[in-house]
């Protein structure tokens, strides 16, 4: 019959063929592969420093009748680091989670047991089914100024291991990233990036929980981050931004009054409007080539700054009364 | 015995607040602007406890001052009203019963601080809890006009002692000192808590309503 072994990286193994006499004679193979006389010691196989390459199907034959007398399945690892253990609110204030890992593999199965106290009740967190590793608990009772502990042990074959957190309520709230970062130039504003985003879906009551929002960017060409916080609205308009250049931006989320920022959100790139001919697609285009040719008495038309559509902000205003002015002057001057 | 006496005398005293004047300027004021301004009041305080607390717990020594430092809540530290609710019951709160509760829990939480204000040996200690004390007692009228410009009828003050005449005092220093301990995490708990209640009135109670409210008072 078929058994398991687990024993750690460097110990010395010795197999005992079964029932078999210390001086009956066997072959022993290692996954098929027979293994040499200079590791026996009469009919016990002898594994001296194991490493994890030795772990196998280890197999004992009588010598003459090639029978099976023994077959063990040796698995080599060690017994687990202290693990590391992480507890967060990202949906306050429905609940939290926690995550863990071990530091270092054991190449042998682990078992994890988790418990959470508060005060003096013992609460349950639920397992995950994905991710694995992970657990989350319903809060009952909210504004608690008892802290929560959460001990994580962890079991294998060789050895077990143990940590633990103490946290208030407060204290482990930290919200997912914003979604769906957004980053648009603004027409006719070669400074101008309109940057939209919205609440991480994990964050259950944005009404009664606002979140606050800290905006990051920079022209890929510099290393400086420039900064923004909000403390309300999912968007923002950049107006100092170099002309021309490429710009990524990021967004990061918190709980009004308490925990801690958020992860940065995914980077979004942007590149402020310009006046390059490439970049305009209106019909502005086309009348703003075809003046270029004409006489330059001609007063050049209007339509490309006073545009309906283009006109954004006072500055484009100040522009189009300027251009007014200017086809009063022409105009008095030809009469 | 004695001390329970002077206790009782110095609460009886250091309460007894001045029955709430009638804010003259509620008309101006909407009701939207208080709350912001009591939210406001809060945060700044919470900023400030956090200064004293760690003054404070430092004075008290280890292992007050310990950050993992959980003690059993005794009997005793129940008189502290707590911040702590069911999660479908603070959210089921009408406007009323969210302003009263912190209305009445500031109130006490002030009594406490103020008797702990006489008892504490280093100046620095005391001007800091002075400080704080009326900055909290600010924050208690300021509810208390948010109270009165919706209409509210403000809680009875709290003026009786905040515990049974018959409970002891702290028999002795290190049980005091875990009532302090108590008294500190329940009001940073409340000024916590506070922030998100006057979140909810924020986006409840628009600037329009107490107009009308006073309309109908014949203001």
């Amino acid at each position: 019959d078929s058994h398991i072994q687990y024993e750690r990286v460097g110990a010395d193994v010795t197999m005992k063929c079964g029932s078999m006499d210390w001086d009956a004679a066997v072959t022993w193979t290692a996954n098929g592969t027979d293994i040499d006389e200079s590791h026996l010691n009469g009919s016990y196989l002898i594994l001296k420093n194991v490493d994890l390459s030795q772990s196998g199907q280890y197999s004992c034959y009588e010598g003459s009748s090639w029978h099976l007398k023994y077959q063990t399945y040796l698995k080599v690892g060690t017994p687990p680091k202290e693990p590391v253990l992480m507890c967060r609110s990202n949906n306050y204030p429905k609940g939290f989670y926690c995550s863990w890992h071990l530091p270092t593999p054991t190449y042998i199965p682990n078992t994890f047991n988790i418990s959470v106290i508060h005060g003096t009740k013992d609460m349950v967190c639920e397992k995950d089914a994905v991710p694995k590793n992970r657990c989350h608990i319903r809060y009952l009772q909210l504004f608690s100024t008892v802290k929560y502990k959460v001990t994580l042990t962890v079991t294998n074959a060789l050895g077990k291991n143990y940590t633990a957190v103490t946290f208030d309520e407060f204290a482990i709230v930290k919200p997912d990233p914003p979604e769906s970062v957004v980053a648009k130039p603004v027409p006719n504003n070669p400074r101008r990036l309109e940057v939209s985003w919205q609440n991480p879906s994990s964050w259950p009551d944005p009404e009664s929980f606002p979140l606050k929002f800290f905006l990051r960017y920079r022209p890929l060409i510099l290393d400086q981050w420039q900064h923004v916080e909000l403390s309300d609205g999912t968007s923002h308009t950049i107006t100092d931004a170099y002309a021309g250049k490429e710009y990524i931006i990021q967004v990061a989320a918190k709980d009004n009054d308490i925990g801690t920022w958020s992860d940065w959100s995914v980077a979004v790139h942007a590149t402020p409007w310009t006046e390059e001919p490439k970049h305009l697609t209106t019909e502005a285009q086309i009348t703003e080539t075809t003046s270029t040719s004409t006489s330059s008495f001609m007063a050049p038309p209007t339509t490309k700054i006073c545009d309906k559509g283009a006109v954004v902000g006072s500055g484009a205003v100040a522009v189009c009364w300027t251009a007014g002015l200017v086809v009063a002057a022409y105009s008095v001057l030809f009469i | 015995g004695d001390s329970w006496g002077i206790f009782t005398f110095l609460c009886a005293a250091l309460c007894n607040l001045p029955a709430l004047p009638a804010l003259n300027c509620s008309e101006e004021l909407g009701a939207g602007q208080s709350i912001q301004q009591t939210y406001d009041l809060t945060r700044y305080l919470e900023h400030q406890l956090r200064t004293l607390a760690g003054t404070y717990l430092n004075y008290l020594g280890p292992p007050f001052n310990e950050p993992d430092f959980t003690p059993p809540r005794l009997a005793r530290a129940e008189r502290v009203p707590s911040a702590t609710v069911d999660l479908d019951l603070w959210r089921g709160l009408t406007d009323n019963a969210r302003l009263a509760a912190n209305y009445r829990a500031y109130s006490r939480l002030l009594c406490y601080l103020r008797v702990l204000d006489g008892q504490v040996g280093t100046a620095e200690l005391r001007h800091r809890l002075a400080h704080f004390c009326a900055s909290l007692q600010g924050l208690v009228l300021s509810i208390g006009g948010v109270m009165s410009s919706l209409g509210y009828p403000l809680p009875a003050g709290p003026a009786a002692p905040p515990a049974p005449p018959g409970a002891p005092a702290a028999p002795n220093d290190f049980l005091k000192k875990m009532d302090d301990f108590w008294l500190l995490k329940e009001l940073q708990t409340w000024l916590w808590r506070s922030a998100k209640d006057f979140n909810r009135l924020k986006k409840k109670v628009p600037p329009a309503v107490v107009t009308l409210r006073l309309e109908a008072r014949g203001f």
